[in-house]
């Protein structure tokens, strides 16, 4: 196996361009707000009704593709879409994202799951391909996608539910994230901790499934430990970034490890310590809520926008996905990865999302929901979609998605902000 | 054969420690309320809080055991007798 480095060349996220305060959620569901201080969100994005997976995937990877040349991009031969919102039981978002992005017919292009952890399994299995050297030279992009299918029944997940993608090009010159080869820990086995049965509906178990977080946390450090000579959570790591479902599980997390820290640090030491390494990772997530498979790499991409990196820092990730799959693994960033996703403009970007007050959340709510549902001819909607893209603060083009004919789903390439 | 471990300070020592737990995270609660009946819910803990009262329990007991062993405790009672038989252990 190579020793040359290998991890994560670009990284890009797409987050919606409409959100809504979490406050304001709170108020419209009769939530009580008291539960704030500890779900720990801001904002949250709101999918209008032309999008879904396969716009979140191609929309967040369109940008970071624009900056390669031909040749790079040809050399993408792995295209790797993680979801838990499919839109079909045989065919692949990653079928439609293959075409949308106009990638090389040279490539494996296949979708999988295991509900949040997927995009890491993805990346790991393509920089050990791109390791083998079986082809030197070859990229993967890796997209994790996905949607919101929570209402109002979900209580309090539902303001903490994002929508949009993010996508990581992985190959042989990883300018965002070097990955420390070898430094791994897994911990998975079977709960019922939340589950999506079927296209419009979610089930989930809050303690089981902040239980089996925090475990599996506990469990996937330890077995990093065993495999990396001295490593120690409070000090291998200079920053930390972990699945943000909300930012008060990651804090709740990180006050449960750090009780495994010995000399055992006070709760002021623990506080200090979320402040400097968790925070920077969290500016994003709370800002959009959770991007499922794709949330560790949102904070990934807000830890790099926020925290000085110019010296250079060890990063430890953690991802987890109900059901339960979860991985701790690490590398390495310096100030040509900051500058790398300072070029993607992420933060205009969720600057620029309109905002919506709790009767029109409730109008996209509901325009959105059968986006992942099977209609053999849906009519076109596009067009009815236009007041709303031009509302966005920034002109970009945008795919859209645009109905079925014969169930295959349709796509249009459209300007977004032009107001 | 060798006699099973006694348990260090019985049940009331894990009632003390539960009802010091929630003390410290939902300092609200008026201790009459903390009854064997409820779950750490009806005392207005809500998830986050309650890892921390299972946690701050377990330290306090000297236990450990994985989160995921309180998933399906349906109250306090429950919560008591399960801990009681993990400090014989």
């Amino acid at each position: 196996m190579s020793t040359a480095p290998i991890g994560i060349e670009a990284l890009n996220v797409y987050c919606g361009l409409a959100r809504i305060p979490v406050a304001a959620l709170f108020a419209g569901r009769g939530l009580d707000p008291a539960r704030l201080p500890n779900l720990m969100m801001d904002q949250k994005s709101v999918a209008l009704p032309c999008e879904d997976p396969v716009t979140n995937a191609v929309n967040a990877a369109k940008p970071l593709l624009d900056r390669l040349d031909p040749v790079e991009r040809a050399s993408i031969e792995l295209l790797v879409t993680s979801t838990e919102s499919g839109v079909d039981y045989s065919k692949s978002v990653a079928s439609y994202v293959h075409e949308q992005l106009g990638l090389s017919r040279r490539c494996r292009t296949i979708e999988v799951k295991q509900a949040c952890y997927a995009a890491t399994a993805g990346v790991q299995l393509a920089a050990a391909y791109v390791a083998s050297g079986l082809s030197p030279g070859a990229k993967a992009l890796v997209i994790g996608t996905d949607v919101s299918v929570v209402d109002e029944r979900a209580e309090y997940t539902e303001p903490a539910m994002g929508t949009g993608a993010a996508a990581m090009l992985v190959g042989d010159r990883p300018r965002v994230l070097a990955l420390d080869q070898g430094a791994f820990g897994l911990h998975s086995y079977e709960t019922f901790d939340s589950a999506r049965p079927g296209p419009t509906f979610d089930v989930a178990d809050s303690d089981r499934s902040l239980f089996a977080y925090i475990d599996c946390l506990r469990g996937a450090f330890r077995d990093y430990a065993d495999r990396v000579e001295e490593a120690g959570f409070a000090e291998t790591f200079d920053l930390l970034a972990m699945h943000t479902p909300f930012a008060g599980i990651v804090r709740a997390a990180h006050r449960a490890v750090m009780r495994d820290v010995r000399p055992a640090p006070s709760r002021q030491e623990v506080e200090t310590d979320f402040a400097r390494r968790l925070e920077p990772s969290l500016r994003y997530p709370r800002l959009v809520g959770n991007l499922c498979s794709g949330s560790v790499y949102l904070a990934l991409a807000s830890l790099l926008d926020a925290a000085d990196v110019e010296g250079g820092a060890r990063v430890g990730l953690y991802s987890y996905g109900s059901g339960c799959a979860s991985e701790f693994f690490s590398g390495v960033v310096d100030g040509e990865s900051a500058a790398a996703v300072r070029e993607a403009r992420i933060g205009d970007h969720l600057a620029a999302r309109f905002e919506v007050d709790f009767a029109e959340y409730t109008e996209l709510l509901a325009g959105n929901a059968r986006c992942l549902v099977p209609e053999r001819d849906r009519p076109a909607e596009a067009a009815r979609c236009a007041p709303l893209l031009s509302r966005f603060g920034i002109e970009r083009e945008l795919l859209v998605f645009n109905g079925t004919k014969g169930y295959h789903r349709q796509y249009e390439w459209t300007t977004a902000g032009a107001a | 054969m060798t006699a099973p471990r006694p348990p260090r300070g019985g049940r009331a020592e894990v009632e003390r420690a539960i009802l010091a737990a929630v003390a410290e995270i939902v300092p609200g609660v008026a201790r009459a309320d903390i009854t064997a009946d409820k779950h750490l819910r009806d005392l207005g803990a809500d998830s986050v809080d309650r890892v921390e009262i299972i946690l701050s329990v377990l330290d306090r007991l000297g236990v450990r055991e994985p989160l995921a062993s309180f998933s399906d405790l349906p109250n306090i009672g429950a919560l008591t007798e399960f801990l009681y038989e993990r400090m014989g252990k």
